[in-house]
């Protein structure tokens, strides 16, 4: 029980964003929403890692785990906003569905 | 053993004598048409150098021991063969008579074939005959003998085809070649029985010499048995009719040579090729061949073959004297005399007269040669008339010919004495040589008294009286009464002119030797003249010697003598008068005899035709059924091929065309799902994560 708010909700949220992320992933046909779904989806998680970190009040591994998790997306972003812009210089467009050849 | 690996000087002069004209025919055959005269001079003296060592050779051996020059040829362990020359009378007679009338008869034909186109080739086969005729005589072995015996028969097919465009001259060719091959066939048989009872085929060591023995009168008839100690020293036995066997295989080999029945009639084809040609070859030296091997081997042939060859010379001496008696070609007129002479000769080797074979060989060498030159000279003048006239006439037809006598005096002169000769007239050679074998038959009969020796003597004795007939019907038709060509062609102004130097001496020098001065100083009787001393029959143990005595002696020459010299007027009488017509052309005999005897038309019949439809069915037999095997063969592998071709195409490559097109099939199945589309590839593992996770859920 977290300040009188059980456990289970904090999961139905999570699910929620997860899959809203995930959806985003799957349909949209910008890269930069796709980037957007993968954020949506590690923060999901991430929810996941805090709630489940209420429970361990000594070592508190789920805040740190979540906080990890916070760096390293930040850091993805930055390399995958990179990878974009390169994408769009050599394919003048980011719609992950058009872009089909790996050959340069 | 003899001596025989040391040449001595008349040896040496027969070598050089054999290899001249062999030289000439390789000068003349190589560059005959860059010589000057086109090498005519190469053969003429070379021949004539021949003869002077001929002749050298002839007054060191005549009457002299044999002499003998050997050398080891082929080896082969049971089997040695030997190559060498053998010098004895016999020989050293037959190398100057070749070598003399061969260098005339090339004098003769310097002028008589003149202008041909193939000058040098004739000149050059000549000079290929000359060597092979002189090999043969000086061969010592019986192989050799057969090896100069083939090249022989080859030149004179060069020569008989020597207008090899004429048609008839090929024909004749060709059949003279094949009739000699039957008869070479023959004679090889004959050798190689030889060889198997002997083991030699050295003259000398078979017939011995003189009065030495050979291996051959060595041997013995033992009841069934024929045996003799071979030249290897151990007992060697045939059945003995082997013996006779041998004997008829060579006779028959001579036959063919020698132009004998059955095998007579390629010579009259043969007169085809040129008369000089016919003159030297086919009268005087090649169709001697045949008598000088009879008279070789002579002591071979046991009583059974001595008389079959003398009924078979006999037959032959009067079938072809009948048939010389209609012909109107002036050339086979003298052919069929040559068959005729010939059978005298083949008679006497029969008879056991062997020097009066030989002596009528080379009495008759002379005449003959002679006879036919005369014609070639007539011959030659009416063909220069016809070529100067454009007219169109056979320049050998006795038909178109008279009263050449006052035209061509030497050609008449000569003629006439060679023609005296060959009748048997008393004081020519002739007379001499031919009463000898006439003789030796009356005489044999009278000691016998058989029946088959009266029709031998009574077959010669025709042919001895038709002789005088037919060769002076020749003469009268040629040379007495009008020119009869000039009356068929009276627009013409035909003059006939006489033959030039060329032809005239050799003519003439021939003539001289018609008289029987040169055989002989007694004319009626040449027993003590110096050829019949120097021919001694060989040792035989068959032959029975015929001595002429008594009443035969005197008889026989002088009724011969006083029936050829009715003969001679009657012919006289029938041409030259035209006052006497024994038969007409229409009678049956007539006909038989001009057509001679029919053995041209039975040989095609008999032989020819079924030859010919023998080929034909062996050749249907080939096209159809052996091709026929081999075709349905070939079909038959065709159609496995096709069956084959069929199973790889299908089969083979359709499980191949399968496994690829499966894979490309599955290949392209699958390659959908590789689209490259990044959210479709994280839908699918999406997907298959909650697959997973149901399947987990669903587990447990």
């Amino acid at each position: 029980m977290l300040n009188g708010i059980p456990l289970e909700h904090f999961l139905y949220i999570s699910t929620a964003l997860f899959c809203c992320g995930l959806f985003a992933v799957l349909t949209r046909r910008n890269a930069v929403m796709v980037l957007i779904g993968i954020e949506l989806m590690i923060n999901a998680a991430i929810l996941n890692f805090v709630s489940f970190g209420a429970f361990d009040k000594i070592k508190n591994g789920g805040q740190m785990f979540a906080i990890f998790g916070i760096v390293l997306a930040a850091a993805g972003v930055a390399v995958a906003l990179a990878i974009i812009l390169n994408v769009y210089k050599h394919f003048k467009t980011i719609d992950p569905s058009a872009i089909d050849e790996m050959k340069g | 053993m003899i001596e025989t690996q040391h040449i001595s000087t008349p040896l040496l002069a027969a070598i050089i004598a054999l290899l001249l004209p062999l030289l000439a025919f390789l000068i003349i055959g190589l560059f005959g048409r860059r010589l000057k005269r086109q090498g005519d001079w190469v053969a003429v003296s070379f021949t004539f150098i021949a003869f002077l060592f001929s002749a050298f050779c002839f007054s060191q051996i005549w009457q002299q021991a044999p002499q003998y020059f050997q050398l080891p040829w082929l080896n082969t362990g049971i089997i040695k063969l030997a190559i060498g020359l053998r010098l004895d009378n016999l020989s050293a007679l037959m190398i100057i008579l070749v070598t003399f009338i061969t260098s005339l008869v090339m004098v003769y034909s310097m002028e008589y074939m003149k202008g041909e186109t193939n000058y040098p080739r004739y000149f050059a086969h000549l000079s290929l005959f000359l060597f092979s005729m002189l090999g043969l005589v000086l061969a010592d072995s019986l192989l050799l003998i057969y090896i100069f015996w083939e090249l022989v028969g080859f030149s004179s097919y060069l020569l008989i085809g020597f207008w090899y465009n004429r048609d008839s001259a090929a024909r004749a060719s060709k059949k003279a070649f094949i009739v000699n091959r039957i008869g070479d066939i023959a004679f090889f048989i004959g050798i190689l029985i030889l060889l198997t009872q002997f083991g030699t085929l050295d003259l000398t060591t078979l017939f011995g010499s003189g009065n030495i023995q050979g291996l051959v009168q060595q041997s013995k008839v033992l009841g069934d048995h024929w045996m003799v100690i071979n030249s290897a020293g151990s007992i060697h036995a045939l059945n003995k009719t082997y013996l006779t066997i041998a004997g008829l295989c060579i006779f028959a080999g001579a036959a063919a040579k020698s132009a004998q029945f059955p095998l007579h009639t390629w010579l009259p084809d043969a007169m085809e090729g040129p008369t000089s040609v016919s003159s030297l070859i086919h009268a005087a030296t090649m169709v001697a061949a045949g008598v000088y091997l009879v008279a070789r081997v002579f002591p071979l042939f046991d009583s059974e073959a001595l008389s079959i060859i003398s009924v078979v010379g006999a037959f032959t001496a009067f079938m072809a004297a009948s048939i010389a008696i209609t012909q109107n070609d002036i050339k086979r007129v003298l052919a069929y005399s040559t068959i005729s002479q010939l059978g005298f000769m083949i008679t006497a080797i029969g008879l056991g007269a062997w020097s009066a074979a030989l002596f009528h060989l080379v009495t008759h060498a002379f005449f003959k040669c002679l006879l036919f030159l005369g014609a070639g000279s007539v011959i030659h003048q009416l063909h220069h008339l016809k070529h100067e006239h454009h007219l169109d006439f056979d320049h050998q037809d006795l038909r178109i010919m008279g009263g050449l006598r006052k035209k061509m005096p030497v050609t008449y002169i000569v003629l006439l004495l060679a023609a005296c000769a060959l009748s048997g007239i008393v004081f020519f050679s002739g007379f001499l040589s031919k009463d000898m074998i006439l003789m030796s038959a009356w005489m044999r009969t009278q000691t016998e008294g058989s029946g088959v020796t009266f029709l031998i003597a009574l077959a010669l004795s025709l042919a001895a009286v038709f002789t005088p007939f037919y060769i002076f019907r020749l003469i009268f038709k040629v040379f007495w009464g009008d020119f009869r060509l000039q009356k068929i062609h009276p627009a013409h102004n035909l003059i006939v002119h006489e033959s030039n130097n060329f032809m005239k001496v050799p003519m003439m020098l021939l003539a001289a030797f018609t008289i029987f001065i040169f055989y002989s100083f007694n004319p009626i009787h040449a027993a003590h003249g110096w050829i019949l001393e120097g021919l001694q029959a060989p040792l035989s143990n068959f032959n029975k010697e015929t001595v002429i005595s008594g009443f035969v002696e005197s008889a026989v020459p002088a009724i011969t003598l006083l029936l050829s010299i009715a003969a001679i007027f009657s012919a006289k009488k029938a041409y030259a008068d035209q006052k006497l017509r024994f038969l007409s052309e229409d009678n049956l005999l007539f006909q038989f005899s001009q057509r001679a005897w029919y053995f041209d038309a039975i040989y095609d019949r008999i032989i020819v035709e079924p030859t010919v439809l023998l080929s034909k069915l062996t050749g249907w037999f080939d096209k159809r059924i052996v091709d026929g095997f081999v075709n349905l063969w070939g079909n038959l592998t065709i159609s496995f091929a096709a069956f084959v071709a069929w199973i790889d195409k299908r089969i083979v490559d359709g499980f191949v065309n399968f496994t690829g097109s499966f894979s490309t099939w599955l290949g392209s199945l699958f390659r959908r799902t590789q689209t490259g589309r990044l959210q479709q590839y994280m839908a699918l593992g999406v997907l298959g994560l909650i697959l997973i996770f149901v399947l987990t859920y669903i587990l447990h």
